[in-house]
C-alpha cells in the first residue's frame, strides 16, 4: 500500500490518495490490478475515474470481474455463481447461502459426490477393461452400495432444494378471502411490523398489490389478491380467476375470515378446500370484537389457524412465528450447511440422479455394463457441468489405485 | 532414392511399409535382423480388451496384423461376453515363430518393399526436411520420408537384478547413434521402462495342478479375410502364486532394479512385475498367472503375470514357489528394458514430426506400449507419409471414428507417465465404436485411400445390406412364445410375437437370441454375422442415438479450427500456464484444446472468444 497524490494529465494535484498494487496471480480477477482510496464525496471519486479513463482504461461491466476470475481459473463455475448470488442477497439466509457457495463448501459436497461417482464408475470400467483379473467377488453388491450411497446423496443434495429456493427467490404468501375480512389491514400491519425489501426477482403480478418484506432474513413476497390495483389495465377482467393462479403459486395462502360472521369458519373453511393452495393457514381475524366463547375451534385441533385483530395488533406477532415455522419446515437444513439454490444446478442434479438410477436398475439386473458404464458417464458429465472437470485419466488411476492390475 | 524409410521391422514399421507399398510408394525397411520382422518381444497373443478394437481397425484399413494371427493363432477367445458388445473383445494366442514368418514371406513378397539388414545411426535433415539416413556404418539411404519405429532398440538397456546390458531385446543389439542424432536435431527425449516374465519349459510343468482354459468355437477370427482349415485348438492354463513366493520375492525387493534405483524411468501400472505386485498390494496373498504356450512347435511357456526384473538365481527360486512349478526349468530369464522416447506432443496428428518435415514416428518411440497400439500407429503413419509425399489432405482419425483415434489424441494431448495402452474406458464413445461395427466405420475410408482391394470391399457392402434387410425383417416375422423357454412366459397374452419384440428382451443374451432365429425363424438369414449386426444395431439403438448426440456436441468443437503456428502468448487474460501447455501441445482445434491435461474450461473460454474475436475481424 502507497500514500500520494493522485495527478491529472495537466499535473493539477486531485486529491491525497493511498493505492494498492496486486501482481498477477495475487488479485481477485488473477491478471495484475490495482486499488485507488481516495477522500469521500462522489466528487472526487468521479474526478479521478474520469482521469482514469482518459488515459485508456475503461469502466468494467456489471460481473465483468468476477468473469475474469473465472476466465484466469481462479474459480469455478459454482464459485462465480455464488459470487453473484452474494451480490444480489438481499436477506441473512440468501447471504448465508451464497456465503457456503463462494466459500467453496458447495464445490466441496459436488466434489465428494462426483469422487463416489467416478469410484463407482472405476468398478463397473475395472470389471470390463480387465475381465481376466480377480476383482472383488461380491461385485455386484458392493456396486449395489456404493450407487445406494450416491443415489442417497444427490436427492439429499436436491431435497435441500425447495428450501434454496425459498431462499434465493423468496418465499410467497398470498393473503384470500372474502371482502371485508380485512385482508389489507392485514397486509399493511405485516407491512408496518416488517422491514420492507428490494424484490429479490421479477414480480409475477402486475395488477394485485404485492410488497416484499424480511421475517428472520427470509425474503417474503405478500400478495393481496383483494387489493386490486387502480392503475392497472383492464381492472374489470382481473377477477377471481387471477386470484386464484397467485393462490395456485403462493408457497402459503392466508386464509382470512371475520369471525363475527357467523358461519364464517365453516365457510372460510370449505372455500380453502376448494383452492388448489400448496398450504393453508386460516386467519381469524377481528378477535377484538369477540368477548368470549369463540366459534368451534375446539373441533378443530388439528386445522392451522391463528386469530388475529388486525385493529389492535392482537396475534399479528403469533401469525409471524406460524409463517415462520411453516418457512422452516420447508427450508429445511437451510441455516445449518449447503443447498442447492441454484436452478441450474437443480437441473443438473436430477439429470445426473436419473441417470444413476438407470445405472442402478443394470446393476440389479447384472446386465450390460457397458449400459451401466455409459449411463455413470452421462451422471459424471452432468456433475462436471456444475463445476467442470475431466475425468477419463481419474477412471484409470482410481482404477490402478484400488485393484491388483496386471497379468 | 525410396518413398520412404522405416526404421524399425516390428509390429509398427511393418504395418508402416505395408500401407504405403499398397498406397503404389517404394519402401524401404531398415533393420538389425531382417528374419525378425514382426517378433512378439513379450507376450505371444494378439487382441485383448481394447486392443482387439485397434486390430480390426488395422483390418479394415487394409492392414495385416488380423489375418497374420487369423492363420498363426493357436487358441482364439471372445472376452467380455456378458458385459455388453460394445466391449467384446478378440483375443488371439499365437505360435509365435509361424506368426513372425508370415509376416517375413508377405513382406519377402511385396515387390515396392524392400528389407535392408543395418543399424540407422543418423537422420539426413536439410531445412528441416527429412532427406534420409545414414546407417551406423555409413552408408547414405536417400528418401522423401522416413517413419521411426524403434521400439524398445532406442537407447535400450535391459535389467536383470543387478546386472545391465545394452539391447533392445535379449541377445541382441541397441540404437545408440540414433537416439543422439535425434537429439541434436532438438527433439526432446526421455526413458520409459517395460518388463517380461521368464519363460518355462513346459516339459516341467505339472498341468495337472493347473486350471485348463479352452479356446472358443466357432473360432473368431479377426479379419473377414480368414479362411482355416478345421484344427484343435491349443489350451491355456491358469495357476496360482504360493505363501512360499509371497515370501521370497518380499525379502528380495532391495535386489530388484526398480527398488534399488538402478532404474528410475517408470513401468506400466497395468502391467505390473511380480515385485512390485507383491509390494504395492501387501495384503494380497497370491496373485494368478496364465501359462501361455508360444507356440505349437515349441515348449516355451510364457507365464503371463510373472514379469520382472529380479536377479535369476530369485526368478527361479520364485518360480518353483508357484503351483505346479515346483521342478520348472527357467529357459530365459526375465528382465526389465528401459528405453528412449519422444514426448508425443512434438508429433501432430498424422504423426508427422512438428520439428522436421516428412519425418514420421510410431510405436514406442511415443511413449506406447503394445503390437496393437504400435501397429495401428505404424498403419496411420505409413498412409499420412503417402499422403504428405503427394501433397494430399491427411488422414486423421477422431475420438468417435476409431480406437486408433482415442490413442493418437491421448498421446498427443497429454504427457508421457508411463508407456500408454489402449483401454476400452478411454473411449468415450465406447457404445459406438464396437468390434462388430469397425468395417462399417472404417472401410469406405481406406477404400477411397486405396488400401483395400476392391473384392473385400464388395464383400462388405453386401454383408451391410443384408443387416439392414434383417433389420427390416424383424418386425414382420412372427415366432412361438412356447419356443422360446423362460422369455416366453412374458407374454401373457399372446402365443405369437414377433422377431423384434425378442431382441429387444432384457435379460436375453445376443448369443441366445441368435440361437433362437436360427432354430425357429431360419427363413430370415443364413447369414449368421449379418444376424448378429442386425440384434446389436437394434437393440442399442435407443443408446447408440443418445451416444450419437454426444459425438454432435463434440464434433462441433473439433470442428473449431486453431491454426498450427498461432501465438497463445498474445492471448490477454490467459493464464501463463495455459499460454504454455497450448505452445507446448499446439492443440488442432478447440475441442483437442479442451482435452490437454491441466487446462481448465476457463482457459478455453478464453480461448474460444479470442478466435470468434479473430475470425470476426477477418470476415
Amino acid at each position: 500500500m502507497r500514500y500520494g497524490k493522485f495527478v491529472s494529465s495537466e499535473n493539477e494535484s486531485i486529491d491525497e490518495v493511498m493505492a494498492v498494487v496486486m501482481p498477477a496471480g495475487q488479485s481477485y480477477t488473477g491478471l495484475s490490478q490495482a486499488e485507488i482510496f481516495c477522500h469521500g464525496g462522489r466528487q472526487v471519486a468521479s474526478l479521478i475515474l474520469d482521469e482514469i479513463v482518459k488515459s485508456g482504461a475503461r469502466t468494467a461491466e456489471p460481473g465483468e470481474f468476477t468473469k475474469l476470475a473465472f476466465l484466469s481459473g481462479k474459480i469455478d463455475l459454482s464459485k462465480a455463481e455464488a459470487v453473484a448470488e452474494i451480490i444480489s442477497a438481499n436477506t441473512e439466509q440468501s447471504y448465508r447461502a451464497a456465503r457456503e457457495h463462494l466459500l467453496g463448501n458447495y464445490s466441496k459436497l459436488i466434489d465428494d459426490i462426483y469422487s463416489d461417482l467416478i469410484s463407482l464408475l472405476a468398478q463397473v470400467e475395472a470389471s470390463i477393461d480387465f475381465p481376466e483379473e480377480e476383482l472383488s467377488p461380491n461385485e455386484t453388491k458392493a456396486l449395489l452400495k456404493l450407487s445406494d450411497k450416491n443415489i442417497n446423496q444427490i436427492s439429499s443434495l436436491l431435497e435441500t432444494y425447495k428450501g434454496g429456493k425459498i431462499i434465493k427467490e423468496g418465499f410467497k404468501i398470498a393473503l384470500a378471502g372474502k371482502t371485508n375480512a380485512g385482508k389489507s389491514s392485514l397486509f399493511n400491519q405485516l407491512l408496518k411490523e416488517q422491514r420492507a425489501i428490494v424484490a429479490p426477482t421479477e414480480g409475477t403480478t402486475r395488477d394485485f398489490l404485492s410488497e416484499w418484506i424480511d421475517i428472520d432474513g427470509y425474503a417474503i413476497n405478500i400478495i393481496d389478491t383483494a387489493g386490486i390495483r387502480k392503475d392497472a389495465e383492464h381492472v374489470e377482467k382481473i377477477g377471481q380467476e387471477s386470484a386464484k393462479k397467485i393462490i395456485e403459486d403462493s408457497d402459503l395462502t392466508l386464509w382470512m375470515f371475520d369471525q363475527t360472521d357467523k358461519d364464517a369458519f365453516e365457510k372460510a373453511h370449505s372455500n380453502s378446500q376448494e383452492i388448489k393452495a400448496r398450504e393453508i393457514l386460516l386467519v381469524a381475524n377481528k378477535s377484538d370484537l369477540i368477548s368470549s366463547e369463540k366459534w368451534s375451534k375446539q373441533s378443530n385441533q388439528t386445522l392451522n389457524i391463528v386469530e388475529t385483530s388486525c385493529k389492535t395488533g392482537e396475534g399479528i406477532k403469533e401469525l409471524q412465528r406460524k409463517i415462520l415455522e411453516i418457512i422452516r419446515a420447508n427450508a429445511k437444513d437451510s441455516s445449518s450447511g449447503v443447498i442447492v439454490t441454484s436452478r441450474r444446478h437443480q437441473k443438473k442434479l436430477k439429470a445426473a440422479l436419473s441417470h444413476l438410477r438407470i445405472a442402478r436398475k443394470h446393476i440389479e439386473v447384472s446386465e450390460s455394463p457397458d449400459i451401466t458404464a455409459f449411463e455413470l458417464r452421462m451422471g459424471a458429465n452432468e456433475l462436471e457441468e456444475i463445476t467442470g472437470r475431466i475425468y477419463n485419466e481419474q477412471i484409470l488411476g482410481e482404477i490402478f489405485s484400488k485393484f491388483c492390475i496386471g497379468k | 532414392m525410396y518413398d520412404l524409410i522405416v526404421i524399425g521391422g516390428g509390429h509398427a514399421g511393418v504395418e508402416a511399409a505395408l500401407a504405403a507399398s499398397r498406397m503404389d510408394k517404394k519402401v524401404a525397411i531398415v533393420t538389425m535382423d531382417a528374419s525378425k520382422l514382426a517378433l512378439m518381444s513379450c507376450n505371444p497373443a494378439i487382441g485383448g480388451v481394447g486392443k482387439s478394437h485397434v486390430v480390426k481397425e488395422i483390418d479394415a484399413l487394409g492392414g495385416i496384423m488380423g489375418e497374420a494371427i487369423d492363420a498363426t493363432g493357436i487358441q482364439f477367445r471372445r472376452l467380455n461376453l456378458s458385459r455388453g458388445p460394445a466391449v467384446w473383445s478378440t483375443r488371439v494366442q499365437a505360435d509365435r515363430v509361424k506368426y513372425n514368418q508370415y509376416i517375413v514371406d508377405f513382406v519377402n513378397s511385396d515387390k515396392n518393399v524392400e528389407v535392408i539388414e543395418a543399424l540407422a545411426g543418423e537422420l539426413l535433415v536439410k531445412n528441416h526436411k527429412i532427406e534420409g539416413i545414414k546407417t551406423e556404418s555409413g552408408e547414405a539411404i536417400l528418401s522423401k520420408t522416413v517413419i521411426i519405429a524403434s521400439g524398445t532398440f532406442l537407447g535400450g538397456l535391459i535389467h536383470i537384478g543387478e546386472k545391465k546390458i545394452k539391447a533392445g531385446r535379449f541377445g541382441e543389439n541397441a540404437a545408440y547413434k540414433l537416439s543422439e542424432s535425434l537429439k541434436s536435431i532438438g527433439f526432446k527425449t526421455g526413458r520409459l521402462k517395460t518388463g517380461t516374465p521368464p519363460r518355462i519349459d513346459g516339459r516341467t510343468i505339472d498341468w495337472n495342478k493347473c486350471e485348463i482354459q479352452p479356446g472358443h468355437e466357432p473360432i473368431p477370427f479377426f479379419s473377414s479375410r480368414s479362411r482355416r482349415e478345421p484344427f484343435k485348438q491349443t489350451p491355456c492354463y491358469l495357476t496360482y502364486t504360493s505363501e512360499k513366493t509371497k515370501e521370497i520375492i518380499s525379502t528380495n525387493f532391495h535386489r530388484s532394479p526398480i527398488f534399488s534405483g538402478q532404474v528410475d524411468s517408470t513401468g506400466p501400472r497395468y502391467c505390473p512385475s511380480i515385485e512390485d505386485k507383491f509390494y504395492r498390494f501387501k495384503d494380497k496373498d497370491k496373485h494368478q498367472l496364465f501359462l501361455e504356450p508360444e507356440g505349437n512347435g515349441t515348449d516355451d511357456i510364457y507365464p503371463n503375470g510373472f514379469s520382472t526384473s529380479l536377479p535369476e538365481d530369485i526368478q527361479r527360486l520364485a518360480i518353483r514357489s508357484v503351483i505346479g512349478m515346483e521342478e520348472a526349468i527357467v529357459t530365459r530369464p526375465g528382465y526389465a528394458v528401459e528405453y528412449d522416447y519422444c514426448p508425443a506432443n512434438q508429433i501432430k496428428p498424422t504423426m508427422e514430426t512438428r520439428l522436421v518435415q516428412g519425418l514420421f514416428l510410431a510405436g514406442q518411440i511415443n511413449g506406447t506400449s503394445g503390437y496393437e497400439e504400435a501397429a495401428g500407429q505404424g498403419l496411420m503413419a505409413g498412409i499420412n507419409a503417402v499422403l504428405y509425399i503427394e501433397k494430399e489432405k491427411p488422414f486423421i482419425l477422431d475420438r468417435s471414428e476409431a480406437y486408433i483415434g482415442v490413442m493418437i489424441d491421448d498421446i498427443t494431448t497429454r504427457s508421457t507417465t508411463e508407456p500408454y495402452r489402449l483401454f476400452t474406458s478411454r473411449a468415450e464413445y465406447r457404445l459406438a465404436m464396437r468390434e462388430d461395427n469397425t468395417r462399417d466405420r472404417l472401410m469406405e475410408k481406406g477404400e477411397k485411400l486405396g488400401l483395400l482391394s476392391g473384392r473385400e470391399y464388395s464383400l462388405f457392402v453386401s454383408l451391410q445390406a443384408e443387416t439392414s434387410r434383417i433389420e427390416k425383417q424383424l418386425p414382420k416375422i412372427q415366432l412361438r412364445t412356447s419356443q422360446i423357454g423362460e422369455i416366453g412366459k412374458r407374454f401373457i397374452r399372446t402365443d405369437m410375437t414377433t422377431l423384434e419384440n425378442l431382441v429387444r428382451q432384457p435379460g436375453l443374451s445376443i448369443s441366445t437370441t441368435v440361437s433362437y432365429i436360427e432354430e425357429f425363424a431360419p427363413e430370415l438369414s443364413t447369414n449368421r454375422e449379418a444376424i448378429e449386426r442386425a440384434i446389436i444395431s437394434v437393440r442399442y439403438s435407443g443408446y447408440v442415438e443418445k451416444q450419437q448426440r454426444e459425438i454432435d456436441k463434440f464434433k462441433k468443437l473439433e470442428n473449431e479450427k486453431i491454426p498450427s503456428d498461432f501465438d497463445y502468448s498474445s492471448i490477454v487474460g490467459l493464464k501463463t500456464e495455459a499460454k504454455e501447455k497450448f505452445t507446448l501441445f499446439r492443440p488442432s482445434s478447440l475441442g483437442q484444446a479442451g482435452r490437454i491435461e491441466g487446462v481448465t474450461p476457463g482457459d478455453v473460454s478464453v480461448l474460444s472468444i479470442y478466435l470468434t474475436r479473430i475470425k470476426s475481424i477477418a470476415i
